[in-house]
């Protein structure tokens, strides 16, 4: 769920884009050091940005009726960290503004902050949580989309009601309001990315071992001690 | 055929061969109308402009411009019609002018997701990059971008070759197998990129991989008398949407 273009009033616009940017350039700086030290990284991290992409292209079946697509930042988080979303989310949200007319560019700040920073840094955190209360890889996975899912909508949600502010019962009350409407999708959704993620991960960790311990998903577990004895 | 059909839409316009900088000065002063100008009749008049210059000189295919449309629509309806409805301690009712305030913000959605679409469909990606080159956006950024552009196609082409395949096996005939399938077609898509990004990186280290990305620009000199119009026609959209 993004915000359309030309919905949010212009200071609205102009204060979140003023609010993602630090996290965006912060993002884009991991982004500029990591090319530098390792020139083949650019490769990764662009593939990293096509599978998000192609993720909230995947059809889940959902309660509603209706299909709906992941968001896909969570899995981004738990594999590239989210200071390396801040960005990817980004550009994957500019490319989804303008090749799929979803988003738009004023509301690109609005959007890159609820999608490629609240949600990313709220699924890393849930999954960190997990993993020190001493919960497996999957159950960790499951909490990191599902809540990066949720901690996105919750975030758009407010982004509206702000905008919005309910005749009566002011910003709580449209609060209340788009919360509501959007959970009929919403929520089915989050749970159905978590699942999604749990069967996503449990295929990786038989076919793709290698890359998942690269990247520090996965301690590497028996193949490493007889390398640490044998130095 | 790409599978976009916006990006399709980019490279066979009558507009592709423009200087994208041109494009993108007109498509943001639409833009900036679209949000700042009254909705009427600035939105009206922007959204018609957006319409017209794409349906017309830059020969967009309207199919794909009504098609690219139906979606941002079904969310600013929702979110519009929210937005008037009042909420207050168990009653609702319509918000003060709520068909005004309903009505303002749709004009400004459609007609700002107009001009948006009339860039997306005129200049294709590739081409935007290389301005975000210009606007001194940091090379690695840009590559990563432009490497994720390029990949995007073929990704999308694997998703619906392993779903087809999947559906050709009773992978999606209930809610338990569509799951599952997801979760390997994602993992499959997942580990492919990967892949795909390392013979690409090998294939390139054997080129001699150092200074990044190069490719040859295509040099598209910007026109002036396309500069005067959108000048013009901004102006004059200004100037009509502040006085009536």
């Amino acid at each position: 769920m993004h915000i359309a273009e030309g919905f949010l009033p212009a200071p609205h616009a102009v204060g979140w884009t003023v609010a993602a940017a630090p996290f965006v350039v912060h993002g884009a700086r991991a982004v500029v050091r990591e090319v530098r030290e390792h020139p083949e990284s650019t490769l990764l991290l662009g593939a990293a940005g096509a599978f998000t992409f192609v993720l909230s292209a995947i059809k889940l079946p959902s309660v509603t009726g209706s299909s709906s697509h992941p968001t896909g930042t969570g899995a981004g988080a738990v594999l590239f960290r989210p200071p390396v979303m801040a960005l990817l989310g980004t550009v994957v949200l500019l490319f989804q503004a303008l090749l799929l007319a979803h988003g738009g560019l004023t509301t690109l700040g609005a959007n890159a902050f609820a999608f490629a920073v609240v949600g990313p840094w709220a699924g890393y955190g849930a999954y960190r949580l997990t993993r020190a209360l001493g919960a497996g890889l999957l159950p960790g996975v499951f909490v990191a989309l599902a809540l990066a899912d949720l901690a996105t909508y919750v975030t758009t949600s407010l982004q509206l009601a702000l905008a919005f502010p309910d005749a009566a019962s002011g910003v709580l009350g449209a609060a209340g309001k788009f919360l509501g409407v959007f959970a009929l999708t919403q929520v089915p959704l989050a749970v159905g990315e978590g699942l999604l993620g749990v069967l996503l991960f449990r295929v990786l960790t038989v076919n793709a071992r290698p890359e998942l311990e690269r990247l520090g998903v996965l301690r590497p577990a028996a193949a490493a001690e007889p390398a640490e004895e044998a130095r | 055929m790409t599978g976009l059909a916006v990006d399709d839409a980019a490279w066979a316009s009558a507009w592709r061969t423009r200087s994208p900088v041109d494009k993108l000065l007109l498509c943001a002063g639409l833009v900036v109308c679209a949000l700042v100008l009254p909705a009427w009749p600035g939105s009206v008049l922007v959204a018609l402009a957006a319409v017209v210059l794409a349906l017309g000189p830059a020969r967009v295919p309207a199919r794909t411009f009504v098609r690219a449309v139906r979606w941002p629509l079904a969310f600013v309806l929702t979110g519009a019609l929210t937005a008037v409805v009042s909420v207050d301690g168990g009653g609702v009712g319509w918000a003060p002018d709520a068909a005004a305030r309903a009505g303002e913000l749709v004009g400004h959605s459609v007609a700002g997701g107009a001009a948006v679409l009339l860039l997306a469909t005129t200049t294709p990606m590739t081409d935007l990059l290389a301005a975000l080159r210009r606007l001194r956006v940091p090379a690695a950024v840009v590559e990563v971008a432009g490497v994720t552009y390029r990949m995007l196609f073929v990704l999308l082409e694997s998703v619906r070759t392993i779903r087809e395949a999947q559906t050709a096996r009773m992978g999606h005939s209930t809610w338990r197998r569509s799951y599952r399938s997801s979760g390997a077609l994602a993992a499959a898509v997942l580990t492919r990129s990967w892949q795909r990004a390392r013979r690409l990186q090998e294939g390139l280290a054997g080129r001699g991989l150092e200074t990044g990305l190069r490719v040859l620009p295509e040099s598209r000199p910007s026109s002036r008398g396309f500069l005067a119009a959108t000048a013009a026609g901004l102006a004059a959209l200004v100037a009509v949407g502040v006085l009536l």
